[in-house]
C-alpha cells in the first residue's frame, strides 16, 4: 500500500534557526503514529511545517501527501486535501461564532471541490451530531471561537472541528496538555471514533496517558530535531519509567 | 506574514455594483450658487415665503464663513462651490403625475429598494416604509396611508412643507441652526429633499421607516434635509441607506439630520453608508460631509445612533446627542471601514446637560490600504449633569502597514458627581488568527472578512436584521483586495 | 534613570530626544497653588527604549494646569507608558492633552497612556484629550481616561472601621495617587502626602 504521508530528510526551522535536522517518517492509511519528545525537541515545529505555518521555513527535504508535494501547497489547500491540525494553543476569534466559523470552513472545502454550499438544515444536523459527539451542549454553537474557553473546552472544541471537517490526516499537537481525566477521555473517544482504514493520525505528546487510550500503531521519539527511535508502545513505557534520556539514537 | 500582505496591487478594483448611471431625462438649475439659484430652487419646489427667507438667511451666513480644515483629512480637496449644480430632478410626466417613471423603478429594483408597496405586500420584501430620493427629489414614499391611520406622518421634506408647514416651521433648525457650521449653512441654503417624520404622542410606529438616497446626475451635489420628531412616549426605528454612480470626479453630499425626542420617547437611527468610495487610485468618490444631531429634550428620552460607514472618499460626520432631559440616554455604535485612499474623520459628541443622563460610545474603526481613519469625539459633562455617566470604547484595527488609525477624544467633566470612562486600543489581525482560519480551509480573504465581521459584531448586531446582513456583506466586499 | 520635576520650582525641559537604548523614568508633580502650562515633547529614535512618564496634579483652589505632552515613536521596538493622575477641587481647572504618535514602519511599538482625574467640588473642571496617531500595524497601543469621584462605598467602609470622614477621604486620595508616587524618593513623597 502506498504511503499517505512521506516525509524525507526534512530540515526546517524558524527565524534563521534550524530545528528539524533531517526527519524521515512515513505513515500508511489507517495508521496512528505517536511522536513523543522532550521540550524543544521540535514537535511543534513538525506539526507547524506539516500544516504550512507561514513563519516556518523548510530548508531542504520533501513531504508528499497522497502523492502530492505538500510543501508547495498553501495552508488552506492542505486543509482541503484533508489535513487537520488540532492546535496546542487554539487562538480566540472574538465576535465570530462557532457556527459561522464552521460554516465558512465547510463551504470553503465544498467550493474547492466544485460543490454547492451546504444546505442550512443539513448543516444544522451536522453541527448537532458533532457537538453531541464531544459532549458539548447546544449553546456551544453560539459561543465565540475559543473566547473564554477553559483548557478542556478548547481541546474538545478542536476535536469537534476535526469531526466536522472529517480529515484524512489529523495532527494532534499536544492535545493532552492541561487536561483532566474526563476531558482526556472525551478527546480519546473522539479520536478513536474517527479511525478508519483510510484515515491516519499523528499524535504529538509528552505523556503516555493519552496513548494508553488511543493505542497507536507506531511510536517515534523525537529528540533535538531528529527521530532517535521508532517502535511500539514499549518505547512509551520506557519513557514513562525512565525519562527521555533513556532513549538513545 | 505582515510583509507578504502587500496591501494593494494597483490592478485590484473594489467591486461597487451600485456604480451604474440611470439614463433618464432630468431637469437642472444652472451651475453655480447665488441668491437667484436659491430663489429658483425654492420656486421649483413651490415653497412658502418663510422657507425662502430661511434659505437666503442661511446663504448669507454661509458667505461669511470659510470651509473648515481641522479634520485629519489630508485628501479633502478644495471644493469649488460655483462648479456644482444644486438641483437635479427626473422629469415628471405631466399626464401621469402619480406614476413612478419605469426607469426609476428599474433603478431602485436593481438596488434592491422596494419603492412600491406591492413588492412588500406580496411578501417579497419585509415590511419597511421607504422614502426614495433620487438626486434632488423624493420619488415616492410608501405606506403613507397606512401610517397616517395612526397619525404618523412620513413623507418627503418637500411634501411636509406643503402639508404640515406648522410642524416644519416649529422644529426646523432648532437642533442644527443654520449658522452652526459651514456645511450646515450650505445645506440650509440649498437643501433639496429628504425625509420628514412625525410620530404622535404614545404611538409606536408599526413598521421600520427608511430613506434611501441615490445620486445620479454628474456635476451635482446632494443636500438632503431630514427632520424626525418623536412626540412624548412614542417610538420609531429609522434607517438610512445611500449609493451613487462611479465617477472620476468627486461629488458633494452635505446633509443635515435633526432629531427631536420628547419625554419618554425612543428613536433608533441606523445608517448603512455605501457612497461610491473612489477607485483604487483614490480618484473620484463622494465627499460625505454631514451634520447629524439629536436633542433628547424630554425626561427619559432615548436616542441611539448605529452607523456602518464603508463608502465615500471622505467621511466627515459626528452624529451627536444633546442630553437635555433628566434621565435621558443615548448610544453611538459605529463601524467605519476605510480602504484604498479613503479617509474618515468621524465620531460623536455627547453633551450631558440633564441629571442622571447616560451615554455609551462603541466605535470600531478598520483601516486598510492607504487610508486614514480617525475617531473624534467629545463627551461633555456640564455643571448641572449630576449623576451622569458615560462609557466609551474606541478600537482601531489596522490591516497592513500603509494605513493610519487615530483616536482623538475630548472629555470635559465639570460635575463632581459625574463619571466618564474612556478606553481606546489599536490592534491588527494577528497572524495566529489568520493561520488558524486557513488551516481550517478558509481562504485568507474570507478569513479577513470573518475576523473583521467578528470585530464589528457588537455594532452590526444592533442593526435591524436586513441591514445587518447587508452591512456584513458590504464589509466583506469592501475588504476584498486589502490583503495578498 | 529617574528624573523628577516639580513644576514651578524645577526647570522642566520642553523637548527630549532618546537615541540610546535606555530605561528612563520621568515624573512631573504639580503641587497645590501652582498654575502652569507644561508643554513637553519626547521623540524616541532608537529601539529598546523603555520610557515611563508619571504626572501628578493637585489643584484644590483655583489653579489652572495644562499638560501638553507628545510622545513620538519614530522607530519601532520601544515601549512607553504614561500615567497621569490628579485631584481637582475648588474652582480649579486641569487639562491633559497627550498625543502618542507611532510613525510608519515603527513596528513592535508598545505605547500606553492613562489619565485619571477626581473632581472634588462643583466648579472644578477636568478636561482630557488623549490622542493616538498610529501609522504602523504590528503595535500595541492603548489609552484610558476616567474622570469621577472617590468611591462612596469605600468611604463608608473606612468610616465603619472608626476612621473619621476627613481622614478616610485622605486615605482614598492617597490610594488614588499612589501609582504615580510610589517610586519617588521618600522626602518628595512625604512632601506630597502632607499636602493631601
Amino acid at each position: 500500500m502506498n504511503d499517505l504521508l512521506e516525509i524525507r530528510d526534512l530540515h526546517a526551522g524558524i527565524e534563521g534557526k534550524e530545528i528539524l535536522h533531517g526527519i524521515n517518517l512515513s505513515i500508511k492509511p489507517g495508521e496512528v503514529h505517536a511522536v513523543m519528545g522532550p521540550n524543544g525537541a521540535g514537535k511543534s515545529t513538525l506539526s507547524a511545517v506539516l500544516a504550512g505555518r507561514p513563519d516556518y521555513t523548510v530548508t531542504s527535504g520533501s513531504v508528499t501527501f497522497g502523492g502530492r508535494d505538500l510543501l508547495a501547497m498553501k495552508p488552506e489547500e492542505r486543509s482541503w486535501a484533508g489535513i487537520f491540525l488540532s492546535f496546542q494553543y487554539p487562538i480566540e476569534i472574538p465576535g465570530v461564532s462557532i457556527t459561522n466559523f464552521m460554516k465558512a470552513a465547510v463551504n470553503a472545502r465544498r467550493k474547492a471541490k466544485g460543490e454547492l454550499e451546504i444546505a442550512p438544515a443539513q448543516f444544522l444536523k451536522l453541527m448537532k451530531d458533532k457537538m453531541a459527539f464531544v459532549k458539548m451542549k447546544g449553546e456551544f454553537a453560539k459561543r465565540e471561537v475559543n473566547v473564554g474557553f477553559s483548557g478542556g473546552e478548547k481541546k474538545r472544541g478542536e476535536i469537534f472541528q476535526m469531526a466536522m471537517l472529517d480529515p484524512v490526516l489529523s495532527i494532534l499537537d499536544e492535545t493532552d496538555s492541561g487536561l483532566d481525566v474526563d476531558a482526556l477521555k472525551v478527546v480519546a473517544d473522539g479520536v478513536n471514533a474517527l479511525r478508519s482504514p483510510e484515515k491516519s493520525a499523528i499524535i504529538i505528546t509528552h505523556y503516555k496517558h493519552l496513548l494508553d487510550l488511543i493505542a497507536p500503531d507506531v511510536v517515534h521519539v523525537l529528540k533535538d530535531g531528529k527521530i532517535v527511535a521508532t517502535g511500539g508502545m514499549e518505547l512509551a513505557d520506557m519513557i514513562e519509567t525512565q525519562g527521555f534520556d533513556s532513549i538513545h539514537g | 506574514m505582515a510583509e507578504e500582505k502587500d496591501i494593494l496591487s494597483a490592478a485590484v478594483e473594489k467591486q461597487y455594483s451600485e456604480g451604474f448611471v440611470t439614463d433618464i431625462e432630468q431637469e437642472f438649475v444652472p451651475k453655480g450658487l447665488n441668491e437667484d439659484i436659491i430663489r429658483m430652487i425654492s420656486a421649483k419646489k413651490g415653497e412658502p415665503g418663510w422657507l425662502l427667507d430661511f434659505r437666503l438667511d442661511a446663504f448669507r451666513k454661509w458667505q461669511r464663513m470659510t470651509p473648515p480644515k481641522w479634520g485629519h483629512l489630508s485628501r479633502l480637496p478644495e471644493i469649488n462651490f460655483q462648479d456644482i449644480i444644486y438641483y437635479a430632478a427626473p422629469m415628471r410626466d405631466e399626464n401621469r403625475p402619480k406614476e413612478i417613471d419605469p426607469a426609476l423603478q428599474e433603478t431602485f429594483d436593481k438596488l434592491g429598494i422596494p419603492i412600491s408597496e406591492r413588492e412588500v405586500l406580496a411578501g417579497v420584501k419585509s415590511k419597511v416604509a421607504v422614502d426614495a430620493v433620487f438626486d434632488s427629489v423624493s420619488v415616492n414614499t410608501t405606506f403613507r396611508k397606512t401610517l397616517a391611520e395612526k397619525g404618523i406622518i412620513f413623507c418627503s421634506f418637500s411634501e411636509a412643507v406643503r402639508e404640515h408647514p406648522d410642524l416644519v416651521q416649529k422644529y426646523l433648525a432648532t437642533v442644527v441652526p443654520a449658522g452652526d457650521n459651514f456645511y450646515a449653512a450650505l445645506n440650509s441654503a440649498v437643501f433639496s429633499d429628504g425625509s420628514f417624520c412625525y410620530i404622535p404622542k404614545g404611538v409606536r410606529c408599526p413598521m421600520d421607516l427608511s430613506s434611501y438616497f441615490r445620486i445620479n446626475a454628474s456635476g451635482t451635489g446632494q443636500f438632503e434635509r431630514t427632520l424626525i420628531i418623536a412626540d412624548e412616549g412614542s417610538s420609531v426605528s429609522y434607517m438610512e441607506g445611500c449609493t451613487a454612480p462611479m465617477r472620476d470626479e468627486n461629488q458633494l453630499h452635505a446633509a443635515v439630520v435633526e432629531i427631536i425626542v420628547e419625554k419618554d420617547a425612543d428613536v433608533r437611527y441606523s445608517t448603512v453608508q455605501n457612497w461610491y468610495p473612489g477607485d483604487s487610485r483614490g480618484r473620484g468618490g463622494i465627499l460625505n460631509l454631514v451634520t447629524k444631531r439629536g436633542l433628547c429634550r424630554g425626561e427619559g428620552s432615548h436616542l441611539s445612533w448605529t452607523q456602518v460607514e464603508t463608502g465615500s472618499a471622505i467621511t466627515w460626520k459626528y452624529p451627536s446627542t444633546i442630553l437635555m432631559g433628566d434621565n435621558s440616554c443615548s448610544e453611538f455604535y459605529s463601524v467605519a471601514l476605510t480602504g484604498n485612499y479613503q479617509q474618515a474623520d468621524t465620531g460623536t459628541k455627547m453633551i450631558h446637560i440633564g441629571r442622571n443622563t447616560r451615554s455609551r460610545i462603541v466605535s470600531k474603526g478598520i483601516s486598510a490600504g492607504y487610508s486614514e481613519n480617525s475617531y473624534r469625539g467629545m463627551v461633555r459633562m456640564n455643571p448641572g449633569a449630576y449623576g451622569a455617566r458615560n462609557h466609551s470604547q474606541c478600537d482601531s484595527l489596522l490591516i497592513g502597514s500603509r494605513c493610519g488609525a487615530h483616536t482623538f477624544p475630548v472629555i470635559r467633566n465639570s460635575n463632581p458627581t459625574a463619571i466618564v470612562e474612556h478606553e481606546a486600543t489599536t490592534s491588527r489581525i494577528s497572524d495566529e488568527q489568520l493561520f488558524y482560519c486557513t488551516q481550517r480551509g478558509i481562504s485568507p480573504e474570507d478569513a479577513v472578512g470573518l475576523i473583521v465581521g467578528g470585530y464589528a459584531r457588537e455594532v452590526l448586531s444592533r442593526l435591524p436584521m436586513e441591514f445587518a446582513v447587508e452591512a456584513q456583506k458590504l464589509l466583506s466586499v469592501n475588504l476584498e483586495g486589502s490583503i495578498g | 534613570m529617574d528624573r523628577f520635576y516639580r513644576v514651578g520650582i524645577d526647570e522642566v525641559p520642553k523637548r527630549l530626544t532618546l537615541n540610546e537604548q535606555e530605561h528612563l523614568r520621568l515624573t512631573f508633580v504639580v503641587m497645590p497653588g501652582v498654575s502652569a502650562e507644561i508643554p513637553f515633547e519626547i521623540n524616541i529614535g532608537k529601539e529598546g527604549v523603555y520610557l515611563e512618564i508619571f504626572g501628578l496634579y493637585l489643584c484644590p483652589h483655583s489653579e489652572r494646569v495644562k499638560f501638553d505632552f507628545t510622545v513620538r515613536h519614530l522607530v519601532g521596538g520601544s515601549h512607553s507608558t504614561q500615567q497621569f493622575r490628579g485631584i481637582v477641587g475648588g474652582t480649579a481647572r486641569a487639562e491633559f492633552d497627550g498625543l502618542v504618535y507611532v510613525a510608519p514602519d515603527a513596528q513592535k511599538t508598545e505605547a500606553y497612556q492613562e489619565n485619571h482625574s477626581i473632581l472634588l467640588s462643583e466648579g472644578a473642571v477636568a478636561e482630557t484629550r488623549p490622542q493616538l496617531e498610529i501609522y504602523a500595524d504590528d503595535v500595541k497601543c492603548s489609552h484610558g481616561a476616567t474622570s469621577g469621584y472617590l468611591n462612596p462605598d469605600e468611604l463608608f467602609y473606612l468610616r465603619s472601621r472608626g476612621i473619621s470622614e476627613v481622614e478616610a477621604r485622605r486615605l482614598q486620595m492617597l490610594s488614588f495617587i499612589s501609582p504615580v508616587i510610589t517610586h519617588l524618593p521618600e522626602d518628595m513623597k512625604e512632601q506630597i502626602i502632607a499636602r493631601i
